[in-house]
């Protein structure tokens, strides 16, 4: 089993980068021993990424919650409950949790984080602000991870 | 027995569980339906028009981009026709990585559907969520099938979701023989959880019914057409994928986005269990023989036999990816030189929905004059609508709103409809005076 898993959801759209920067930041910032990845809107095969491993730290970028750039941490009892029917094309993150935690496959911890954005045009680089959110971020992150796995 | 007539209007304003934007509209007047019309509202998306101008060789990557469910289908359709038009005889080599690419497309596609989209609807269940708490063996089984699908088209085209493998003339790149020993280890230990999942489809409790209906397929006379073969039907019509338009036709309904097709002014079936009909000679003799065990009589009249079809076809594609990679060797080049010339294009292969019909006409320099395309939903929205009719007459109008209601989304779940792939370009008339 893998200790700490990072994984940065999103697409190369605008802001939708978000997951991917806090990735990049953390990984500019030097990291041993963690299992850290970018996916692109994953869906259902989020599930396998959530097994073995002991914390699994998501973050994703989200829209409705407040002003762009804000951070936002969210418990398993936050999680609204996902009562939609479903598309594959509308399988998102919270769909894959909701279906994980049915299936016990949800990690002893989950740290999940949203940063809230803008613009999410096709090409466009993020705004500056969401990549200072995403320093933000990183390093809130990197300051509650163990010291063996920096 | 009640002789009490009563009027019913349902709408579905946004139908859950298929893939893109409808909706359904029901009215009963006086135990009589009225009004019936699956509404497909999503808005055009301009795909053939975008194709006009652009050079042979960005067709297979732009129109990958048509569907995230099943871009392997319309690059493959779009090579084979842009391959037959320029007499580029493709290699052994990416002759058959051609159909196993085409395999993994069909393992996810159809995971996904009999998992997360149809299989709920059986159970009682609004979702796979709800279907997880009854079913998470099975759950977990479908999504390590649909995982495997995946993994075999990242293998060929770099990623699972919109791939870029394909090139006309072959594949851009070769896997090594150590990545494909590793994804047939893999595909093996798939095949007792596939014949698993046969068993347990085979299990469900579906509505009995009988409809009449001509099935459209491809037909092969070796392997169960998938990726190349003429166009047949249950009614005995054999074709090439050039004479398409003499037998089939397109028209616009005012309430849809996309074109309804029609065969000798009927509606037809595509899909698996279309396929399944016209081609289960054709399935190796162990697939064969399970299918036997299951009881299924084919040719099958029962729509809802759908589900059974697809788990029937995850099986027959994972042995095929098994059978096409035994001995597989990195070739000298995956790909052979292409000359493009001027001329029309006509190509189809199976969609994991159905047949997908590509016609292109081309100039000298081998840019597209004009695009056509007509996706296997197009071609079952009008089976889609005649079956709710009969489904709906034989399920009974003087049932509660709610069970109208669940048996419509149901019936329709059944198709699989990729609503996004089917939205076209509305043609305008305008008149001036």
């Amino acid at each position: 089993m893998s200790g700490v898993r990072i994984l940065g959801i999103g697409s190369p759209s605008g802001d939708d980068q978000a997951g991917w920067l806090v990735v990049d930041a953390l990984l500019a910032g030097g990291l041993d021993d963690i299992d850290i990845d970018k996916l692109d809107r994953p869906g259902a095969s989020l599930i396998p990424m959530l097994e073995n491993a002991a914390w699994v730290i998501l973050i994703d970028a989200m829209q409705g919650s407040g002003r762009v750039g804000g951070i936002q941490r969210f418990d398993r009892k936050d999680w609204p409950d996902y009562r939609h029917g479903l598309s594959s094309h509308g399988f998102g993150v919270l769909a894959a949790l909701s279906l994980a935690r049915e299936l016990g496959s949800l990690p002893p911890r989950l740290d999940l984080y949203g940063i809230e954005i803008g613009s999410t045009n096709p090409g466009e680089d993020a705004a500056a602000v969401i990549a200072a959110a995403a320093q933000q971020l990183a390093r809130r992150i990197a300051d509650e991870l163990p010291r063996t796995g920096r | 027995m009640s002789e009490r007539r009563r009027s019913v209007a349902i709408h579905v304003p946004v139908l859950t569980r298929v893939e893109g934007e409808g909706a359904l509209d029901l009215r009963i007047d006086n135990g009589e339906i009225v009004q019936l019309r699956l509404r497909i509202f999503e808005p055009p998306r301009f795909f053939e028009k975008f194709l006009e101008g652009r050079s042979y060789t960005e067709i297979p990557d732009m129109v990958a981009r048509i569907c995230g469910i099943c871009p392997v289908a319309y690059q493959a359709t779009a090579a084979q026709a842009l391959e037959r038009l320029f007499g580029v005889e493709l290699g052994p080599w990416a002759r058959a990585m051609r159909r196993v690419f085409y395999c993994g497309e069909w393992i996810q596609s159809h995971s996904l559907h009999i998992h997360l989209l149809a299989a709920p609807d059986f159970f009682g269940c609004n979702s796979v969520i709800e279907l997880a708490r009854i079913a998470p063996q099975e759950v977990r089984r479908g999504l390590r099938i649909q995982a495997l699908g995946n993994e075999l088209m990242d293998l060929f085209g770099a990623r699972s979701v919109h791939p870029v493998g394909i090139r006309v003339g072959g594949f851009h790149g070769a896997p090594s023989v150590e990545r494909i020993g590793d994804i047939r280890d893999k595909l093996r230990a798939a095949l007792p959880e596939a014949e698993a999942l046969i068993r347990w489809a085979a299990g469900i409790a579906v509505p009995q019914d009988d409809q009449d209906f001509v099935c459209v397929a491809m037909r092969h006379p070796l392997d169960y057409a998938i990726e190349c073969g003429d166009i047949g039907a249950s009614d005995g019509l054999h074709i090439g994928a050039e004479a398409y338009d003499e037998h089939f036709a397109e028209c616009h309904e005012p309430h849809s986005t996309a074109l309804f097709s029609s065969y000798r002014q009927r509606p037809y079936l595509v899909g698996p269990l279309a396929r399944l009909n016209l081609n289960h000679e054709r399935l190796p003799p162990r697939i064969k023989a399970l299918l036997a065990a299951t009881g299924l009589v084919l040719p099958s009249r029962n729509l809802f036999h759908s589900l059974l079809a697809r788990a029937v076809e995850i099986l027959l594609a994972l042995h095929e990816a098994l059978r096409l990679l035994d001995g597989y060797r990195v070739p000298d080049s995956p790909w052979v030189p292409v000359a493009p010339r001027a001329g029309v294009a006509t190509g189809c292969t199976e969609a994991p929905r159905g047949l997908l019909w590509h016609r292109y006409e081309m100039d000298a320099d081998g840019c597209v004059v004009s695009a056509r395309i007509v996706p296997p939903t197009s071609q079952n929205q009008a089976r889609i609508e005649e079956d709710l009719r009969l489904s709906l007459l034989d399920f009974g109008l003087d049932r509660p709103d709610e069970a109208l209601r669940l048996h419509c989304e149901k019936v329709i779940r059944n198709y699989d409809p990729c609503i996004s792939c089917a939205t076209h370009f509305l043609r305008m008339k305008v008149e001036r005076t």
